[in-house]
């Protein structure tokens, strides 16, 4: 099994499609439920795997094109079949998925074993029928949107209009038509003349959910821009833009590079949308551009030392007591050493927008309920995950006395990451992607 | 007698952390310098580990070209605050780099931006005998060296001539004319290494080749043998020079963006091709 590089349900939660470091999207069925297995219910089953993209090497620059598939991102279902696009660095891929169920048999110039018939030797035309057939799925590629990127594609985005998309990669954003290969549009274009001059680069991009002239796009520096198609063909400008203030007290050497943004996703309502950078995730109301309304910090430890300070869940300005830090920053160094810091987390929504996830390190994920201000530390691992039983909370002291079933910062594995999940869109299921292992959670249901 | 040892745990990522980083996480008492010292060598350590790599990631390259510009500006500040110590022994940035090669990092070294001088003096008589062991690179060093690098990871894909790949004014590295190169075997390295990037200035796209005003770089190169039968790709040559003996085809290094040291590289290059050549069409 190849390590995992991207997760993502379909619209409506039933499909759920992977794609893998090899160029392989695996996609998983929801099970219906059956009278006889009642339990079977939130089960997925592999519903098709096929090989989207191949290694390709570019004879001009002597260089190798990855085939790991960057992200995956679903059409909205208009027919029997299912489309999704896949990408790698250069080259976005639509597929499609269609079931098969169903044989014609009774050819008039064909034998059943497929053999020509002689023309001369038909005597009689008949009307080939419809047989059933074992159910058989198919992965077609029906488009190649390729060539359009110099730079290595990060992220694609569907827009609300089901007839365009975007895909971005370090510099530039580019707007492309479904049924239309052989051109797209540059919308964004980052790139400085004097590439010397080169301070920033554009990390991820999404469409707004509901209004198909919107985007965003967030960068390296941690600023996020929105912009808005109709104003201008080239986007360059934007209509609002995103930023924090730093807090003074906060900065370090790695303070740039622990503020680049991983991810970046709307809520389903579209009044919101969500920012993921190295130690916290941030929630944007999309009318206030000064700062986040929401910081959730990923990695909160139990602090020993003082018992009377409540860890805040919700830091609503910045950089709190020092004493209540996250145990990643206390690393910083290490962590840039060995390239940890530049690693790409994901975040996402669930359906109703009132609980928020993301992945971290020693295969801990974390989720926190926005209003209720509570949040779960879990972790993804066969030791702790049988089917069926209910998982428990993790929690990662720093220093002192370690309770029972605590993990001291010092003993995490920073090789057990969890870059991808995804939710749900309607039920409270979610996969988590663990190096090479794919995790399904359910909300326990009595 | 019995000792009763500790059994202490050590987990993958404690033995994959180097020790000064971890005494930078841990030490409180570090001195600001030392830590700052620090970082920025791991910035240029990864900056030329990343010019090695034949695809550097332009996300991370961008961070810590960041990262070495503000603990650059942050150590101009400080020693505008302090009186100038000229070294007599540095001579302006221009027109040599044997004074300023710190041993360990052979970045490339040429001035090309204009950059005040004497730095690197500074740099030795502010800090302490501990931090003189670590590898003190001078301003200039820095960021000529973010600025080959980034320049390095430009691409050409605009119908206009592209101005990185002809030599101008003052981007051009000026040190590869003037200086005998002391350390051949470096250099190549690096020129080497630099034709790895210099292949990247090449669109990938197909449909880009005959914008592309590449055979300006070639005029003075007589390639007039090798047009039509030899249709090798141009393949960057290895890291090391050991490496490259050892394939069985010389390849043309790929062009690069304007220094006429690739073009002396290509020279040479071109007479053991030529010798190649002979053995193949002897034999």
């Amino acid at each position: 099994a190849d390590i995992i590089s991207t997760v993502e349900f379909n619209y409506t939660g039933d499909l759920l499609a992977t794609g893998d470091k090899g160029g392989r999207v695996v996609i998983f069925q929801r099970e219906q439920e059956t009278k006889s297995r009642p339990l079977s219910r939130g089960e997925y089953n592999v519903y098709s795997t096929f090989q989207s993209h191949e290694p390709e090497f570019d004879y001009l620059k002597s260089l190798e094109i990855e085939e790991k598939i960057n992200k995956i991102r679903w059409l909205p279902q208009q027919n029997a079949a299912h489309f999704l696009l896949s990408t790698n660095d250069k080259t976005i891929k639509l597929w499609k998925i269609s079931e098969r169920d169903k044989r014609a048999e009774g050819y008039n110039l064909k034998d059943e074993d497929g053999r020509l018939r002689d023309p001369c030797r038909v005597t009689e035309l008949r009307v080939p029928t419809l047989k059933p057939m074992d159910l058989m799925v198919e992965a077609s590629p029906r488009r190649t949107f390729a060539n359009a990127h110099t730079y290595h594609i990060n992220s694609i985005s569907v827009n609300s209009d089901y007839a365009t998309y975007l895909s971005a990669d370090d510099l530039r954003i580019n707007l492309w038509h479904l049924e239309v290969t052989n051109r797209s549009f540059n919308i964004v274009d980052i790139k400085p003349a004097n590439m010397e001059e080169l301070t920033e680069v554009i990390t991820a991009a999404e469409f707004h959910p509901h209004h198909c002239n919107v985007f965003v796009y967030s960068s390296s520096k941690g600023t996020i821009r929105l912009c808005d198609m109709r104003s201008s063909a080239l986007c360059d400008q934007h209509s609002k833009f995103f930023e924090e203030p730093e807090d003074p007290s906060c900065r370090s050497f790695f303070s740039e590079i622990i503020s680049s943004i991983s991810d970046v996703k709307f809520s389903h309502s579209g009044r919101y949308m969500m920012t993921r950078d190295y130690l916290s995730v941030k929630v944007w109301d999309l009318n206030m551009e000064n700062r986040p309304v929401e910081t959730y910090q990923v990695e909160q430890p139990r602090v020993p030392s003082c018992p009377s300070v409540p860890v805040p869940v919700r830091v609503s300005n910045a950089c709190p007591c020092p004493q209540v830090h996250e145990y990643l920053r206390s690393k910083l160094c290490s962590l840039y050493e060995n390239d940890c810091i530049f690693d790409k987390f994901e975040c996402c929504w669930n359906g109703s927008d009132s609980t928020i996830m993301t992945g971290s390190y020693n295969n801990f994920f974390r989720t926190f309920e926005r209003s209720a201000q509570r949040d779960t530390t879990l972790e993804a691992s066969r030791e702790s995950s049988k089917p069926r039983t209910v998982l428990k909370p993790r929690k990662v002291c720093t220093s002192g006395k370690r309770k029972k079933d605590e993990i001291s910062v010092d003993s995490l594995d920073f090789n057990k990451k969890i870059l991808h999940t995804a939710w749900h869109p309607m039920e409270n299921i979610i996969a988590v992607a663990a190096t090479n292992n794919l995790y399904l959670f359910q909300e326990k249901v009595n | 007698m019995l000792g009763r040892g500790l059994k202490r745990k050590l987990s993958d990522y404690e033995e994959s952390m180097a020790g000064l980083s971890s005494a930078f996480d841990s030490s409180r008492g570090l001195p600001y310098p030392l830590k700052r010292q620090l970082v920025l060598n791991m910035c240029l350590t990864k900056l030329q580990t990343y010019k090695m790599l034949v695809e550097p990631n332009l996300h991370r390259s961008v961070l810590i070209a960041n990262t070495v510009r503000q603990i650059q500006e942050e150590m101009r500040q400080e020693s505008s605050q302090q009186p100038l110590n000229i070294c007599p022994g540095i001579a302006p940035a221009a027109h040599s780099f044997t004074g300023m090669e710190s041993p360990g990092i052979s970045l490339q070294l040429p001035s090309g931006v204009g950059q005040q001088e004497s730095h690197c003096c500074e740099l030795r008589s502010v800090e302490d005998p501990i931090e003189n062991s670590l590898l003190i690179v001078s301003d200039d060093d820095m960021s000529s060296a973010i600025s080959s690098i980034l320049k390095d990871l430009d691409f050409v894909e605009d119908i206009s001539p592209p101005t990185c790949l002809v030599p101008t004014g003052d981007d051009q590295p000026k040190f590869p004319e003037n200086t005998g190169l002391k350390l051949e075997d470096d250099r190549q390295d690096l020129k080497g290494a630099e034709c790895v990037f210099g292949s990247f200035e090449i669109s990938n796209s197909t449909s880009y080749l005959k914008d592309l005003a590449i055979d300006d770089i070639f005029e003075d190169i007589d390639t007039s043998m090798y047009d039509s039968d030899f249709c090798c790709p141009p393949l960057m040559p290895p890291r090391s020079p050991s490496l490259a003996t050892e394939e069985p085809l010389k390849t043309f290094p790929s062009c690069n963006s304007s220094s006429a040291n690739n073009i002396q590289i290509c020279r040479t290059d071109l007479s053991e091709l030529d010798h190649i050549m002979e053995i193949l069409v002897g034999s």
